[in-house]
């Protein structure tokens, strides 16, 4: 899995199908996450992976907080959810090839410009999430160890693979 | 788009001689590159420039990207929270 600019101005990059599996997973359960989150209840926002999707834009100020949040959330979560079933959309619904059968052929990932946006988005708050779940700290190494977290934290790795090789092949 | 206008209060009008600021927090999980790409996306900052900020933001745990009254500020942060970042307004020092 490596981004490359095309000469068309695209980038693409070709993915296991493993992993466009896994992509297509997180990202629907980061859609459902989303869609969970009830921005006229105040308390949402104490949960720590919630209150990293939408910080505190005043953080001495929590009635300041409060109002920016009625104003901003909703938009700032329809986005999220949009650029969420945007990656779910480009991925296809090709069902996983069965690996014991024979070897599966790598799947052509191909994005335009809003596409990108879209992916660079999605990672970042995938991995806000999947941080948040693995209690990261400020060093960024996961504090949690049980054999979960031992398996999220490889998600975790892999997602910033994906939107390093992004970034660097939009750079290009 | 936020509705500033419904939300005027007594705290702009003591504030409105003294700028607002937008700023971004260094957090473990935003990637230095994409922090980079953010600030040259977005703002439109050179390629040195967004290297600058980002390193501030990295070395000293924030960086001011960028200073105006609050509606813009508001805004700016906004948008940043769109791109996953972490970023907070205040009023910049006197």
């Amino acid at each position: 899995m490596e981004f490359r600019r095309e000469k068309s101005g695209s980038v693409s990059a070709m993915f296991e199908p493993v992993e466009v599996d896994l992509l297509r997973q997180i990202a629907n359960q980061l859609v459902q996450l989303l869609h969970s989150i009830d921005t006229d209840d105040p308390m949402t926002f104490t949960l720590s992976n919630v209150s990293r999707l939408l910080p505190a834009a005043y953080p001495d100020d929590p009635e300041a907080t409060a109002e920016f949040r009625r104003f901003t959330a909703d938009g700032i979560l329809e986005g999220k959810i949009a650029n969420a079933n945007a990656v779910i959309a480009g991925l296809g619904d090709e069902p996983v090839p069965d690996v014991s059968t024979h070897d599966p052929l790598p799947v052509p990932i191909v994005l335009d410009d809003g596409q990108v946006q879209s992916w660079l988005r999605t990672l970042t708050d995938l991995r806000l999430v999947v941080a948040d779940r693995l209690d990261i700290d400020r060093h960024g190494v996961p504090q949690n160890h049980d054999e979960e977290s031992e398996m999220i934290s490889d998600v975790y790795d892999w997602l910033g693979m994906v939107q390093e090789s992004l970034v660097y092949a939009i750079d290009a | 788009m936020p509705k500033t206008d419904e939300r005027v209060d007594t705290r702009e009008a003591v504030f409105l001689d003294r700028p607002w600021v937008t700023v971004v927090w260094d957090d473990p999980v935003n990637l230095m590159s994409y922090v980079a790409y953010v600030f040259r996306s977005y703002f439109g900052v050179t390629p040195p420039e967004a290297e600058r900020l980002m390193l501030q933001v990295h070395n000293n745990g924030r960086a001011i990207v960028a200073t105006g009254d609050r509606e813009t500020m508001e805004r700016h942060v906004e948008a940043m929270h769109g791109y996953g970042l972490w970023a907070t307004l205040d009023k910049a020092a006197e």
